[in-house]
């Protein structure tokens, strides 16, 4: 099983997440701060690294770029700072995914699960079928009519499955609710109808970790709906 | 401090080089007016003459000419020919045979007839030449006496005795001296005319009183005056004639004796010799004692004159150098080796030709070994004496004036002028500078009046002591100079006092009549703004009214009423334009403007007043409006820290409550206190995030990205993600849409939480099987030309509504005020803020049951 290597300057903390990812079957590593990350890094192969932000010698922004220097492996920045401005920059110095505390621990598991897979699967995706359409981890097989989601199945309605297809196909374009409707129902849209919103809804409490911050199916609010570029 | 010290060091040695130059200055102009003073005196000399002493100009052309080709010594000569012309004049007339002669005959009425010559006949007396200038000396003199017909008969002689002078004569009606002529008695008779025959006409003799003049001296007849006559009319005539003759006699012999000892020959250089023959009777005047003139004198009547005495002069003095002149009108001889030109001597010659007929030759010579002291002697000096450099003492003279002017206009520009330590200039001012004006002023007036009074002093003083020599000395010149420096630094003391106050802007303002004019006018204003509203309005307007009435009675002070009144209305409109500036002020406040203020200069009582309160008032509202901003924004900060140091115990205690969960708890009571603490737990989290955002909308504190928001699609995809949890509380949505694909304006994220908030009260609060009513439409608002699309969201609470709307988007109020449900209570008050903030408006209405919210935005455009 994979090394996941977690590191905060709350010990407690790291008690609570190493139980979650042993019952997951995970080794679990831990670290105080950034300089022991480094540490344990270098002295073990760890496939998955769990970070603070605010932590005593070296904080989590400036580890990861250190880090990023000569590894590839995930990370997920996991800090109180919630601001937009904050996730931003975590992201953009090269870590892979945000959470934010205090966090849901079956989320975070989700996440380390989701990340993990990308990092041991990429490239070992067959994308010579014209039937595949794949979006980061997210995958459709027209022909199969099978969704995964880094690797894991999922199962969708046809009209959910319709929707999503719809706007894989057509990744970053922003669909109205009307375009959506006049497209796979093939009827006039009288407005005023959120049967689409409703079904964008489910797919996305399908696909998404947390379909409150979505990573594929992203909601334009007040324009439509569209699925990110990855 | 190595710069300080660079800067002090300059600056001293800034100030040595203008102590340098004021003392130059000074030095410069001093020496200008002694070049001046040596140009002037050394290029002049004084002579002495006969009428004492005169100064004569040297011409630099001279320069380099002998003396006696010089025009000094052409002018000296000048005046001798001129004056032994004249003298021979004299000489002619006191004289017999180059002899003073006492005893000479004048008829007194031929004598007064000279210059213009003789009437046909006239009446005359004759007196001896000493008895006329003793007479002279002494005065005539009148006596008063009345007189009857019968004695004023009497009194006069018996006949007039006319002398008539021969028409056939040459002498008849010229100008020629007849009273000299010895052969005039041969062409003149007497007559005796009956005293009723002649000059009687009309003159009756009567009786009053008469003047008659006392015979002091008797004629040469030995006869006195009155007898001459037998009319009164040729008495008084005689009696004048009698007195002009004696008075121009008295004069010529004063004159007479001074050129006879000016021309002595021991007294001059000059030798002259001036013969004039009348008929057959020849006069000489001359200074050559030596020779004798009437043994020679036949054979100078057979010799060319000028020959002679080119011969008798040149053999004596054997000096080819000696100047001279020959004149001789009848021979139409002129001849001279100097300067002086024939027109002159002519022209003098002329003006005395009663005294001179035609033959007359005159011979004037200077002796040019000059043996003795004299006119031409004392110019020699001078002509030697003459200024060696006078060009150069001309330039020393122009040099120095022009590099005077120039220090000048150095130290006007640069007096006082300093460096601080800041670098800056600024002017020094000395002790004297930082008197008041008007004392300085004081000051500079009694120097004046010293150096005046010292100047006038002296002149007096020295005035009849010193002589043209004095003038020439050198301690003189070294006086003026010291005169001038010293005038110099005097007035240039007070002349830079003056520049250096001009500089530094104290001439007004360090002076008495300034603070007399503050202290007024400080006092007027100070009656003006602390004086009541009677002092204010009543006092003046009656003191303008009386000064009017007054000006205008008396007529003169029209104009001054006319101005003054002109002055008053200038003030009113300035009064009433403080005013409205204040007005401006307080419309600026009004508005929003609170950091703006009254400019309070030039503003006197009740202005002054109310611009201090407005000010006053428009900086209280700005710094209670800057503090609560600064409030808020502290408050969102410390919101911000807090929450972060929350959320690290709070995720432990989410995840443990998590853990124990998992755990196989078989206590149901166990299980029931773990369901509280992580739905606790829960609400916690929410309300750190509620409180982070809250604070953040209301300090400002965040940063909005707007986008073209379709208001349908936002309520349909609003509705579809609160499709389920509407389905557990059995709600029912009916959306109302009368204005279709509204676009509008907002932050998107931003509108979808407002959107969310009320979603979700209406979730948590509204009544369960309930109907929610959401519609859209457009409404123009009054006063407002964009038209605005309103959205509205209708609900029946659960509960009781027991508050107002206003309360209900306070942070922390809910409307059924228990605190048990989930929620934090800020979710309306976010809601509220964050539409605010995307330029909407947010109303909450409350009717019974019903809840009602309205929010209205600016409509982009509509599809």
């Amino acid at each position: 099983m994979a090394n996941i290597l977690v590191c905060d300057d709350d010990k407690e903390i790291v008690d609570a997440i190493e139980i979650y990812l042993l019952q997951e079957g995970y080794q679990v590593f831990k670290a105080y701060d950034g300089e022991q990350a480094i540490k344990v890094l270098k002295e073990n192969t760890i496939h998955l690294l769990i970070i603070d932000v605010m932590m005593p010698k070296l904080d989590g922004i400036h580890a990861t770029l250190k880090i990023r220097e000569y590894s590839s492996i995930p990370i997920i920045i996991l800090s109180a700072k919630s601001e937009d401005s904050d996730k931003i920059l975590g992201l953009n110095i090269g870590a892979d995914d945000y959470v934010t505390k205090p966090f849901n621990p079956l989320e975070l598991v989700a996440r380390v699960k989701s990340n993990l897979r990308r990092y041991t699967m990429l490239g070992n995706l067959n994308v010579e079928n014209n039937a595949l359409f794949q979006v980061g981890g997210l995958c459709i097989n027209d022909d199969t009519k099978e969704v995964t989601v880094d690797g894991e199945a999922v199962k969708l309605t046809p009209i959910e499955y319709n929707i999503l297809l719809l706007l894989v196909k057509n990744c970053g374009r922003v669909f109205s609710i009307d375009q959506i409707y006049e497209s796979i129902w093939n009827e006039e849209a009288i407005g005023a109808d959120n049967t689409v919103a409703v079904h964008i809804r489910h797919i996305r409490e399908k696909i998404e970790i947390n379909p409150k911050e979505p990573r594929y199916l992203k909601v334009v609010w007040g324009v439509g709906y569209k699925i990110e570029k990855q | 401090m190595g710069k300080d010290m660079g800067n002090k060091k300059k600056s001293k040695s800034s100030r040595g080089l203008r102590g340098f130059l004021h003392l130059l200055q000074h030095l410069l102009i001093a020496v200008a007016v002694v070049a001046v003073l040596i140009v002037t005196t050394g290029s002049t000399v004084v002579i002495t003459g006969l009428h004492g002493n005169e100064s004569y100009s040297l011409h630099a052309s001279d320069q380099e000419k002998r003396y006696e080709e010089s025009e000094l010594f052409n002018t000296i000569y000048g005046r001798a020919v001129a004056d032994i012309i004249r003298f021979g004049v004299v000489r002619s007339q006191l004289e017999t045979d180059a002899e003073f002669d006492g005893k000479k005959v004048i008829d007194v009425t031929a004598y007064n007839y000279r210059d213009i010559g003789l009437p046909e006949q006239y009446v005359t007396a004759r007196y001896y030449l000493e008895d006329l200038l003793k007479w002279s000396k002494y005065g005539l003199e009148y006596s008063e006496s009345y007189m009857t017909m019968e004695q004023a008969e009497e009194f006069l002689g018996d006949k007039t005795m006319l002398t008539i002078v021969d028409p056939n004569s040459k002498y008849y009606n010229t100008s020629d001296a007849n009273y000299l002529k010895s052969d005039i008695g041969s062409y003149t008779f007497v007559d005796d005319v009956s005293s009723n025959m002649m000059y009687t006409d009309g003159d009756v003799t009567e009786e009053g009183y008469r003047a008659i003049l006392v015979n002091r001296y008797k004629t040469v007849e030995g006869m006195n005056l009155e007898e001459y006559t037998a009319d009164w009319t040729s008495y008084q005539m005689l009696c004048d004639n009698l007195f002009m003759a004696m008075d121009s006699l008295s004069y010529n012999y004063e004159e007479y004796l001074s050129y006879h000892d000016y021309y002595a020959a021991d007294n001059t250089n000059i030798r002259y010799y001036i013969e004039k023959t009348v008929g057959d009777h020849t006069e000489y005047f001359t200074n050559m004692e030596d020779f004798d003139f009437v043994a020679m004198s036949d054979e100078i009547q057979d010799k060319n004159m000028a020959e002679f005495f080119r011969e008798q002069f040149n053999g004596k003095y054997d000096d080819d150098t000696d100047k001279y002149l020959y004149y001789s009108p009848s021979e139409m001889i002129y001849e001279s080796n100097s300067d002086i030109e024939e027109s002159t001597v002519r022209n003098i010659v002329q003006e005395y030709d009663y005294a001179f007929p035609e033959d007359i030759k005159i011979w004037i010579a200077v002796d040019t070994d000059y043996p003795v002291n004299d006119a031409f002697t004392q110019g020699l000096a001078g002509f030697r004496n003459y200024l060696p450099y006078f060009w150069q003492w001309i330039a020393l003279a122009i040099a120095a004036v022009v590099l005077y002017l120039a220090i000048v206009l150095f130290l006007v520009i640069n007096t006082g002028k300093e460096i601080d330590e800041a670098g800056k200039n600024y002017t020094r001012l000395s002790g004297f500078d930082k008197l008041p004006t008007e004392i300085a002023i004081i000051i500079g007036g009694i120097a004046a009046c010293i150096v005046c009074g010292l100047s006038i002093v002296l002149v007096e003083l020295y005035d009849d002591i010193l002589t043209y020599e004095d003038i020439y000395t050198v301690w003189f010149k070294a006086a003026i100079g010291i005169g001038v420096f010293v005038i110099d630094y005097v007035f240039f003391f007070f002349f830079y006092s003056l520049v250096r106050r001009i500089k530094a802007k104290t001439l007004w303002k360090n002076s008495y009549l300034k603070r007399l004019v503050h202290k007024i006018s400080v006092f007027t204003l100070e009656v003006y703004d602390n004086g009541n509203i009677v002092i204010r309005t009543w006092v003046p307007y009656i003191i303008f009214l009386l000064f009017n009435l007054l000006m205008i009675i008396t007529g003169i002070g029209i104009v001054v009423a006319i101005i003054v009144d002109v002055l008053i209305g200038i003030f009113l409109y300035r009064d009433v334009k403080d005013r409205q500036n204040i007005v401006k002020g307080i419309e600026k406040i009004t508005e929003g403007n609170f950091s703006y203020q009254i400019d309070q200069n030039n503003l006197h009582g009740d202005n002054l007043v109310l611009a201090k309160s407005v000010n006053s008032i428009g900086n209280g509202i700005k710094n209670a409006v800057e503090n609560s901003m600064k409030d808020e924004r502290m408050k969102a900060d410390l919101i911000t820290n807090v929450s972060h140091d929350i959320k690290t115990p709070l995720t432990s205690i989410i995840n443990y409550v998590d853990l124990i969960k998992r755990e196989e708890v078989d206590n149901v009571r166990v299980r029931n206190y773990i369901q509280v603490l992580d739905e606790k737990s829960q609400r916690l989290k929410q309300l750190t995030d509620d409180l982070v955002e809250a604070s953040k909308i209301s300090s400002g504190n965040i940063v909005l990205q707007f986008e073209k928001i379709n208001l349908t699609e936002l309520m349909n995809q609003t509705i579809g993600e609160f499709s389920e949890k509407f389905e557990q509380k059995n709600l029912t949505t009916v959306m109302n849409v009368n204005a279709s694909n509204v676009i509008i304006e907002a932050d998107s994220r931003r509108i979808w939480r407002v959107m969310e908030n009320l979603f979700n009260n209406i979730y948590k609060y509204a009544l369960e099987g309930t109907r929610v009513y959401v519609a859209i439409g457009c409404v123009q608002i009054e006063g407002e030309t964009q038209e605005r699309v309103e959205i509205s969201i209708k609900n029946i609470s659960a509960m009781e509504l027991n508050c107002n709307p206003q309360e209900l988007t306070e942070r922390f109020i809910r409307g059924d005020e228990s605190r048990t449900t989930e929620g934090s209570g800020l979710g309306l008050s976010i809601a509220k803020n964050l539409t605010e903030v995307q330029n909407g408006t947010f109303e909450i209405l409350l009717d019974g049951d019903l809840f009602k919210v309205v929010m209205t935005f600016p409509i982009l455009q509509t599809k």
